[in-house]
């Protein structure tokens, strides 16, 4: 599997490497420029009908009764799915922990706005709107929970009767002396953090055309999904089907950011096709969809934590409560954002003890989803805001506070209190390179000097790990089962030696395909552009998750180097036979050729070797098979169980970067406005530059949205108030400052070419880094601010209470 | 996000125009006046703005105008906010109605954006409505009656809602052109730029000997309608331009404010503030442009 | 049931007459009933850009306009840009590979429309002018760094080879 596979780039078979390491253009681009790819809502299928669904006003509500009979009978509507129609035909979906998922329409009540009633079908999209206004549901108001606290307040209402409680799961992780760390500690610090919700919100949102075989009992899925496989297996248990009749093929996405891919709604676009006798059905999620009940809301978070530390700085102990809203059920995956920060709980430190106290409930906001990070960007704001106030208790200076108790550069690879290791690193290159680019006391002098003249200016110096290359045990405490996530790649080759590269996952930006392209090129040494990657449907592609947990780079990676090794060896094979019936190991493969060791000018290349194969059987050694053809799936090495304290190697790989930002707060009006922002990561071996550094950007702008414009915001009683994007504000180009930006590179010691997990990268550390340089701004005011976003109206009003506003 | 189904009619001539709108009010039809679009299609989509029947004034090429008369800029209402962007003779003559324009959304909201749908619209957020307090903008409406002229301080209502009849159309905003000598500004806040303004301020005065005299201030964003600050005026009227009166005039002016909207990005506290801040900022670009 | 109105629409050079309903945008008639797919849906409510066209030589939201207001207009969409016989692609287009100005393209095809109107007025324009034109088109995946190079680089390239690429390719 992964542990003979090239560990660098200066490890593959050419002796001057030519794509990996380089910022190639991508060979994504050209068709998304054009605007010829295939997003979803660009497919049709013959005699398509679309849908639109009947959403509940009422957060919380018993359906008495929904008649459909107006909406059935409007001309072009084609089919109508009622709740009676979905308990018969589909059940609840299953979440992780198990017991918290619905059907894809509410059948006996809804639990929060949003939720699908009913839905239609029709000849047009607008008519299937009008239609849906002819359904009349009578709901039986009830009393809703409007937010975490009042659902564990004696006498709330119990949203789900069968669980008879609105706690999902409450679980303590002890992991060393905890009590003692503290016990003992010079100083400890405390503070509260509330994360209000935001969300992914690609510019393209969900969507899928669905056709269901009533002969063949067999379902046809297209969509934008992130994961198909996955889709495939989780759409044939609610719609009871055999798993190898759900076929779904994954459509190029617009962007993602977490889970893209609507469960409910492939459900009912499906159940539509069913009732409508098997015409196609697409259902395109508009964006008042996404934003009220899509994949779009995460984070909903109540922190008390607390950091405890000796006299000189050093961190011993870190304890985190976790009050966490999931929203009303668990469909959406929104519970491994509690699970995940286990990967990388204490951060870059060395700190000994640490303590997971959770809470987990059910209110009637919106299911939460997962979101970039999932799950540390919040963790880490409040970890770094609390060294940072430690660091102005000890008066240490960020920086200083951070590199004393850094993981030092031989302890990698380092298991942290948690349980998972983190495989290399060298936090304080990291931190010496950064302060070097930003020119730290030169920063320090000019905000002492516009603190002179009464500005608010602050700086802040934030770093974190960025857990990359996931595992499904990073999850176990949540429920979700299993060790060892595929990532397969079938790479071969035609007569005339062009490869074409075959995986399971479709595109959403990150630019997978040109790096698979990048690696076989230089594996076979052929052009780049001769090479094609193409996605295949769930029926024939080989074993796969896609992206996610910043693993796709790595696994692909390894994926591709796999079956390229079998090629080559197979390639061998026929070499050796063909130079005279050679031993196999007497040839090498170098700079694109299959060569003779000891006579290197004597040799074939890969489309030579492919050619006999598949043109000359009779040239082939006996039994070999004419089949330029390898697949490879890759999995993390190395990964276990976890322990009953959720303690395993789950994350693979561990990137890291410190940021340094200086911000300036208007007095006046609370704004925070961004004057500086520099970046130093480290991210292994960076496979293409040019699209390593656009994650970096474009992370940095999510976690500017996320610390100071984002927000769903809902009323007490769980009515959403954020519901269109004049609202929900996504960052334009004048809100995200352009970073300054170096690296460093400690290669990862377990991957394929050294690369770790990076696609996630700066939104774990940028809420954490801006949040800090406005507490920096403030301190001497003594205000802080502990709730995010940290917008004008909030930091304001932080501010007039200090007496301390303009 | 597609709306609710619709008729639609695009006459060749204002008279035509409002002979249709007469027709769908006598039959009781639910009719609306599309202009630009630019506000009007996404309450479309959303479902919030559901008329049986759209009469677009795009064809109407004779309300497509910005001519000089005397000591008046008259703009025709279905001049795009662009051309008025793009207008030396807005530039020259009313610097603060184009500073104002250039404030509104972005480039392709300007494209097809009129001028006239802003003052029609009457969103509280939106710009014009408050130069049209400050600057005596006149509009003027033809509708089965005839023509009528409207001072801006009776042709906003409340929110969302102006005094223009069913079957009346706005044909022509007429702008004062700005005196020469007079200090102008205009400044709102927004959380992320081209949102509609959570608070803005436009204000105008003359300078004299030192003094400022004539003394013009109206708030947006903030209540039902733009809203002139007369205890802000009253404050600063006759006074020395120093940055104290400003400050003063001011904190009258945010004081009096009738209690500002409350939604999720700012409270009437925060608006009060903004306000506060927004006019002192003003008075003081103003002064400092006066001559 | 409302009256179809018709419509006739140039787009890229090519005219199209069509009979449709009023309340369809010009958004979604490109898409599907010219089969247009490049110009992409985001919000239907006018504030991602994503949907952005040229109407008669001005940016606009496609799906703030509808199919029956566009009658007599000439429309560019992103499918206007490349050459029709050789496929290459107009500087713009080559500008935003070259400075990998896109990552999953959603947005691209606006911003490139965007951008088309910007060079056509402004042939030098500075990074404010870049930043003031742009400042309607969201993106999600690129903080934005690489498209204000991409445009530098399209404005570069355009004045070099004479100013006059800044349009669609004729049909």
């Amino acid at each position: 599997m992964g542990t003979d596979l090239p560990g660098l780039p200066e490890q593959l078979p050419t002796s001057s490497v030519r794509y990996v390491g380089r910022p190639v253009k991508r060979i994504e681009d050209p068709a998304l420029v054009t605007g010829t790819a295939e997003f979803i809502d660009n497919f049709s299928l013959p005699n398509m009908a679309h849908c639109a669904i009947l959403r509940s006003p009422h957060p919380h509500a018993r359906i008495v009764r929904v008649d459909t009979s107006a909406a059935e009978a409007l001309e072009g509507v084609v089919a109508v799915l009622t709740p009676e129609d979905v308990r018969r035909w589909a059940t609840a979906h299953v979440t992780s922990p198990a017991g918290w998922g619905r059907h894809c329409v509410a059948t006996d009540k809804v639990l929060f706005v949003g939720e699908p009633v009913a839905a239609v079908a029709a000849t047009s999209r607008a008519l299937a709107e009008d239609a849906c206004e002819l359904i009349e549901v009578e709901y039986q108001v009830l009393p809703p929970i409007g937010a975490a606290p009042a659902a564990l307040a004696a006498g709330a209402p119990v949203l789900w009767e069968e669980h008879g409680t609105n706690v999902i799961q409450s679980r303590t992780y002890d992991w060393g002396d905890v009590d003692r760390v503290f016990a003992e500690a010079d100083h400890v610090v405390t503070n509260s953090f509330r994360w209000n919700r935001c969300g992914a919100n690609p510019t393209e949102t969900f969507g899928c055309v669905c056709q269901w075989d009533l002969t063949d009992h067999s379902l046809l899925i297209h969509g934008s999904y992130q994961v198909p496989g996955f889709w495939a297996l989780a759409r044939s248990i609610s719609l009871n089907l055999p798993a190898n009749k759900v076929k779904v093929v994954g459509h190029p996405q617009g962007g993602a950011f977490g889970g893209k891919g609507g469960a409910r709604a492939t459900d009912i676009a499906a159940l539509l096709s069913r009732k409508s006798w098997g015409l196609p059905v697409k259902y395109t999620e508009d964006r008042m969809e996404y934003l009220l009940a899509g994949f779009s809301q995460s984070w909903d978070r109540r922190y008390e934590a607390a950091l405890a530390l000796q006299a000189d700085g050093t961190m011993t102990g870190f304890k985190v409560k976790l009050l966490d809203d999931q929203g009303a059920t668990t469909e959406t995956y929104g519970t491994i954002s509690v699970a995940k920060p286990l990967a990388a709980f204490t951060g870059n430190y060395r700190i000994e003890a640490a303590r997971y106290d959770t809470t987990l409930v059910v209110t009637n906001r919106a299911p939460t989803a997962p979101y970039r990070g999932y799950g540390p960007p919040p963790h880490f704001c409040v970890l770094e805001n609390l060294v940072d106030m430690a660091a102005r208790k000890l008066a240490l200076d960020p920086a200083e506070i951070r590199r004393r108790n850094y993981i030092r550069l031989d302890q990698f690879p380092y298991t942290i209190p948690s349980g998972n290791e983190y495989d290399s690193g060298d936090y304080e290159a990291i931190l010496e390179k950064v302060l070097a680019l930003a020119d730290y006391s030169a920063l320090r002098r000019e905000q002492a000097a516009a603190r002179a003249q009464g500005r608010l200016v602050g700086i802040s110096v934030v770093n974190t790990v960025e857990p990359g290359v996931f595992d499904w045990n990073a999850y176990a405490t949540v429920g979700v089962q299993g060790v060892g996530v595929p990532e397969g790649a079938r790479v071969s080759v035609d007569i005339l030696g062009n490869i074409t590269i075959v995986v399971g996952f479709n595109l959403q930006g990150q630019g997978q395909f040109t790096v698979a392209a990048q690696v076989a090129a230089d594996y076979f040494g052929v052009e780049m552009s001769s090479i094609k990657v193409t996605s295949a449907p769930t029926d024939s592609a080989p074993p796969h998750f896609g992206q996610g947990g910043s693993r796709l780079g790595v696994a692909i990676t390894g994926a591709v180097l796999g079956a390229c090794r079998k090629l080559e060896a197979d390639c061998k094979r026929v070499v050796a036979h063909l130079m005279g019936g050679l031993p196999v190991d007497a040839i090498e493969l170098m700079d694109g050729r299959f060569r003779i060791k000891a006579n290197p000018s004597v040799g074939m290349t890969l489309a030579e070797a492919a050619g006999t194969m598949l043109g000359r059987s009779d040239l082939l050694p006996p039994g070999m098979e004419p089949n330029p053809t390898a697949t490879s799936v890759w999995t993390a090495p190395n990964r276990n169980v976890p322990d009953e304290q959720g303690r395993c190697r789950s994350y693979l790989t561990a990137a890291s970067a410190t940021h340094v930002v200086m911000v300036e707060v208007d007095r006046e009006s609370g704004r925070t406005e961004i004057l500086r922002y520099f970046i130093v990561d480290d991210c292994g071996t960076r496979l293409n530059p040019a699209t390593v550094e656009g994650q970096l950007q474009g992370a940095v702008a999510q976690g500017v949205g996320a610390a100071l414009l984002e927000e769903y915001v809902y009323d007490d009683g769980a009515n959403p108030l954020v519901t269109t994007f004049a609202d929900y504000l996504v960052p334009s180009i004048h809100e995200v400052p352009i970073s300054q930006r170096d690296f460093t590179v400690t290669p990862s010691p377990v991957t394929p070419l050294g690369a770790k997990g990076c696609g996630e990268g700066a939104m774990h550390t940028t809420p954490a880094a801006i949040i800090c340089a406005i507490n920096d701004a403030l301190a001497p005011l003594g205000v802080e601010i502990t709730e995010t976003p940290a917008t004008p109206l909030r930091v304001w009003t932080a501010l007039a209470r200090a007496g301390a506003a303009g | 996000m597609k709306s609710a189904p619709f008729d639609y009619h695009a006459p060749q001539t204002v008279e035509s125009a409002v002979a249709l709108l007469q027709r769908f009010e006598s039959e009781g039809i639910d009719s609306k006046v599309l202009a630009g679009g630019q506000s009007l299609m996404p309450m479309l989509a959303m479902r919030v703005a559901r008329p049986q029947v759209l009469v677009d004034l795009g064809r109407i090429a004779a309300l497509d105008y910005i001519r000089a008369e005397n000591e008046v800029l008259a703009i025709g209402a279905m001049t795009s906010k662009r051309a008025a962007e793009d207008s030396a003779l807005v530039r020259e003559r009313q610097p603060l109605f184009h500073a104002a324009t250039r404030l509104i959304g972005h480039r392709p909201i300007r494209n097809r954006g009129t001028v006239g749908g802003s003052f029609a619209h009457a969103d509280p957020a939106a710009e014009y409505p408050a130069v049209a307090l400050v600057q005596g903008i006149q509009m003027k409406a033809l509708g089965p009656h005839g023509v009528r002229v409207i001072p801006a301080r009776e042709f906003f209502v409340t929110y969302m809602t102006t005094c223009l009849e069913a079957a009346e159309v706005l044909t022509e905003v007429r702008i004062p052109v700005l005196h020469g000598g007079t200090g102008w500004s205009i400044q709102e806040f927004v959380k992320r730029h081209g949102d509609l303004a959570l608070a803005g301020i436009v204000a105008t005065l003359r300078k004299v000997k030192g003094v400022c005299e004539d003394v013009r201030i109206a708030a947006f964003g903030v209540n039902a309608t733009a809203v002139r600050l007369a205890a802000a005026e009253a404050a600063l009227q006759g006074q020395p331009a120093t940055p104290e009166n400003f400050a003063r005039a001011a904190a009258l002016g945010a004081e009096a404010l009738e209690e500002p909207i409350a939604d999720v990005h700012a409270t009437p506290a925060y608006r009060r503030q903004l306000i506060r801040v927004y006019t002192g900022r003003c008075l003081i670009e103003a002064a400092a442009r006066a001559t | 049931m409302t009256t179809r109105q018709r419509t006739t629409v140039t787009v890229n050079g090519r005219v199209h007459e069509r009979e449709v309903e009023p309340r369809l945008t010009l958004a979604d008639f490109l898409r599907h009933e010219l089969h247009l797919g490049g110009t992409h849906v985001g919000c239907e409510h006018g504030v991602c850009g994503v949907c952005n066209v040229l109407i008669d030589g001005r940016v606009s939201r496609s799906c703030l306009t509808l199919a029956v207001q566009a009658d007599g207009a000439q429309v560019t969409t992103i499918e206007g840009l490349r050459n029709r016989e050789t496929g290459q692609l107009h500087p713009i287009q080559q500008a935003f590979i070259d400075e990998h100005g896109l990552q999953c393209g959603f947005c691209t095809p606006g911003f490139i429309m965007t951008t088309l109107e910007l060079l056509a007025e402004n042939a030098n324009p500075s990074d404010d002018a870049i930043k003031d034109a742009l400042g309607g088109n969201l993106c999600r995946c690129t903080g934005y760094e690489n498209i204000l190079k991409s445009v530098r680089l399209a404005a570069r390239r355009l004045r070099e080879a004479g100013g006059s690429g800044a349009q669609a390719h004729p049909a």
